[in-house]
């Protein structure tokens, strides 16, 4: 008998009517992403450790390989799916539609809505450039939030442009690691922490005034048209405006100009992300069900430069604002039929009977 | 929808009545012992103040006032868009008076504290090895005690560390009390919340001209 009967903090199991909603859960959104013309990949559990994201580093659970080599267990898909797409599928012609569903691990203090196992449910559009990408993937979370039965929900939309380019004309050096604190402190959209942070740099007054005004409850953080008059002088600003304005006018005229709201103090982090970024919040949960974004630069570090953008949904997340907004019961099984015959073989001939007739049974043997 | 909002009963309280009263707002009586209070459209959770953040975080509650040492020790991933301006406290660094600490600090150390986080993190930029002792209060007699070095607190006018033969060291943040308000709440209620926070806004400047 084991003398530890408890799984270890952060591993995730669930079993009976809590497994059969998320396997549930699980094929409409894969159904929805099979929809859109994505093909799965099944990338794997495991690689080397320096695949990943930088920013992941610490969060890896690590082991070392036969030949001495330190690999890891997956923290996310995105870089795993692109290194794959660079490799093995290079002689495969862009654009990739691909998605994944699977769980990842990454060592994360216990948090709100945070475990260390998660089940993740994405795709990456490699070689997808441009509003009409970005608007493809908007629409399919969408979709997928509606398949679910979702009704209430607000994907927060940003720009990594935004804020990489006020950064830069506030005139930090791309490696400088005040640039992490302004970006950590306008996610916690603290005016305050921006301001203090940008104290003694030596740029552009209009970039720093923006980033404080970012971090505001207001203004320029939640309106283009606020947006463009602070920031239409500085023209990568302004070209990261554009973008938005294409995505957020074609989901205005195709009826889902409430689905989205602009947060420009949105980066989400990841260095990886390069153009539009977005968290999707349902009403009833306290946290993010699902993000995604663009980065158009990690391919060509791998050598084989392409536009993507990709985003996941959060299954165990999603199971949790699903029970929320439409209440529990989801995953009820259907009810059994008990079986019993005379003889096992009269048994068995009925249960196969009634299976054929896809029937859930009970197998009792001799009655 | 309406917005919940947790408090909690401790020297940031009076304040908050103040900031929600100036700018027009309900809020509950002070020496009501009923934990969940609704008054005014508002629903009101009173709760330990290191639990504030949490209850926050996890979107049981959309808001709250708490002080910024709170969230720094319990890291909770919450937006902190508005600093009410009062509230004022330093979190330091304080030792026995006549201990020689301030000259020279031990390169390895024992710190009495209630914020074992703040402290580990402050200590570790340092490159020190801090054995950190979590109390719940009453830090300041520790040292005396034998059984830290120094401490890690909160000072509003510094008396009681005085009485208890320590000086401060080092200062490691000034803090004050924020509203702390939960990432989904901001953009699935925004109406509500930015009508909220433009009140609050309103009440702290009226307070302060």
């Amino acid at each position: 008998m084991p003398t530890r009967l408890q799984l270890p903090q952060g591993a995730s199991c669930f079993s009976f009517d809590e497994a059969r909603a998320r396997r549930a859960l699980e094929a409409q959104v894969v159904s929805t992403f099979e929809g859109w013309g994505y093909d799965e990949i099944v990338p794997p559990l495991f690689d080397d450790a320096a695949t990943f994201d930088p920013s992941l580093a610490s969060k890896l659970y690590t082991f070392t390989g036969r030949e001495g080599t330190t690999l890891a267990l997956r923290p996310d898909f995105t870089s795993l799916v692109a290194k794959i797409a660079a490799g093995r599928l290079r002689h495969v012609e862009a654009p990739l539609r691909l998605y994944y569903s699977g769980e990842v691990v990454r060592y994360e203090p216990p948090r709100a809505g945070r475990q260390s196992e998660f089940h993740q449910m994405g795709l990456e559009f490699l070689g997808g450039g441009g509003p009409v990408a970005d608007i493809e993937v908007m629409a399919i979370a969408i979709e997928c939030l509606e398949a679910v039965g979702v009704t209430d929900f607000v994907i927060a939309l940003g720009h990594a442009g935004v804020v990489t380019s006020l950064l830069d004309e506030a005139g930090f050096p791309v490696e400088d690691s005040r640039r992490k604190v302004v970006v950590k402190s306008l996610s916690r959209r603290d005016p305050r922490a921006v301001a203090d942070a940008l104290a003694g740099v030596g740029g552009s007054e209009l970039a720093r005034l923006a980033l404080v005004g970012l971090a505001e409850d207001d203004g320029i953080r939640l309106s283009l048209d606020q947006a463009r008059t602070a920031l239409g002088g500085i023209e990568r600003a302004r070209a990261a405006l554009d973008d938005l304005e294409a995505v957020t006018n074609a989901l205005e005229d195709a009826g889902l100009g409430g689905r989205v709201a602009l947060d420009l103090s949105e980066s989400r982090g990841l260095d990886y992300y390069t153009g539009l970024v977005f968290r999707i919040y349902g009403a009833g949960l306290g946290f993010d069900v699902g993000g995604g974004g663009r980065y158009d630069s990690l391919l060509g570090r791998l050598g084989r430069p392409m536009p993507a953008i990709g985003f996941m949904l959060g299954l165990d997340r999603l199971a949790l604002l699903v029970e929320r907004q439409l209440g529990g019961g989801s995953g009820e099984a259907a009810p059994a039929t008990p079986v019993a015959g005379e003889t096992l073989g009269r048994s068995l001939q009925r249960a196969r009977d009634l299976r054929s007739s896809g029937r859930r049974i009970r197998f009792g043997g001799v009655a | 929808m309406s917005l919940t909002i947790a408090l909690s009963k401790g020297r940031l309280l009076t304040g908050a009545e103040a900031l929600f009263s100036k700018g027009g707002l309900p809020f509950p009586p002070l020496d009501t012992r009923q934990l969940i209070v609704e008054v005014g459209g508002l629903r009101f959770l009173f709760v330990k103040d290191m639990d504030v953040p949490v209850y926050v975080e996890h979107g049981v509650a959309d808001l709250g006032v708490c002080g910024s040492d709170v969230f720094q020790e319990t890291g909770s991933d919450v937006l902190v868009p508005l600093d009410l301006g009062y509230g004022r406290c330093r979190m330091v660094l304080a030792a026995p008076t006549s201990s020689g600490f301030a000259e020279s600090w031990p390169t390895t150390l024992r710190v009495a504290t209630k914020y074992a986080n703040v402290a580990r993190v402050y200590f570790e930029a340092r490159g020190l090895a801090a054995e950190i002792v979590k109390l719940q209060g009453s830090v300041e007699i520790a040292p005396g005690l034998g059984l830290a070095d120094c401490i890690v607190d909160m000072v509003e006018t510094g008396r009681t560390l005085r009485e208890n033969g320590l000086e401060v060291v080092d200062e490691i943040t000034t803090t004050s009390a924020r509203l702390v308000v939960n990432r989904a709440s901001d953009h699935i209620k925004r109406a509500e919340v930015a009508a909220l926070l433009f009140k609050l806004r309103h009440g702290k400047d009226g307070a302060s001209s």
